[in-house]
């Protein structure tokens, strides 16, 4: 599943350890989903969604490969 | 020491704060229970002991403390970050995978006397050997 969150933190100039802190994940759990090796669960993009204050769709789109 | 190395050696590869508390956890526990249970070995392999209800009192204590190592990881699995749990409950699917082929292609060839009947500590030594090349392989996969 491709998604943008590697634009959207850039976007705020966030690192992945400070993005990792803000979602209780470690920073290695985000480095997978950017580069769309791993897929987060429902409530973890759920979590995305609100921090970015965009909807999932929005930030992911399921055409795409990933776990 | 160079930085990555570092980094690994103090748990930062996917986990967070609440995993490697878990973790230390377990091997607490881990602890707690290999130590009684090789001196439990010792002691009934050695016959120090004849009486067999003391023998199902120690054997008792030892399950008790196996089965509190395995409420442990439970919880660390329950409480980990997501990517930690991915790895993993593949590196146990794998494990049993493989524990369970093993199991029963060691039991046909002991059928067929090709290989001594197998010893339990063989198929866990199997098991936690697959086990860790499991957790290592899931961790190069998403590194």
């Amino acid at each position: 599943m491709k998604n943008r969150l590697k634009v959207l933190r850039a976007e705020r100039d966030w690192t992945q350890a400070r993005l990792a802190e803000a979602l209780e994940v470690s920073r290695q759990t985000v480095n997978a989903i950017e580069t769309g090796k791993f897929d987060p669960s429902l409530p973890l993009a759920f979590k995305i969604a609100v921090l970015f204050e965009m909807r999932i769709e929005d930030i992911f789109d399921p055409d795409g490969s990933g776990d | 020491m160079t930085e990555p190395i570092k980094r690994a050696w103090k748990g930062h590869w996917v986990a967070t704060e609440r995993d490697r508390k878990n973790q230390r956890l377990i091997v607490i526990w881990t602890l707690a229970w290999v130590i009684p249970f090789l001196v439990a070995d010792a002691v009934i392999d050695n016959g120090w002991i004849e009486n067999d209800l003391a023998t199902y009192a120690i054997v008792s204590v030892v399950t008790l403390i196996g089965v509190a190592v395995l409420f442990a990881f439970g919880r660390f699995l329950r409480q980990a970050d997501e990517l930690m749990r991915k790895i993993q409950l593949d590196a146990l699917a794998l494990t049993v995978g493989v524990g369970i082929v093993a199991g029963f292609s060691y039991t046909l060839l002991a059928g067929a006397g090709l290989v001594d009947q197998a010893e339990a500590m063989t198929l866990v030594m199997i098991m936690t050997i697959t086990y860790v090349v499991g957790v290592i392989a899931g961790y190069r996969r998403y590194a």
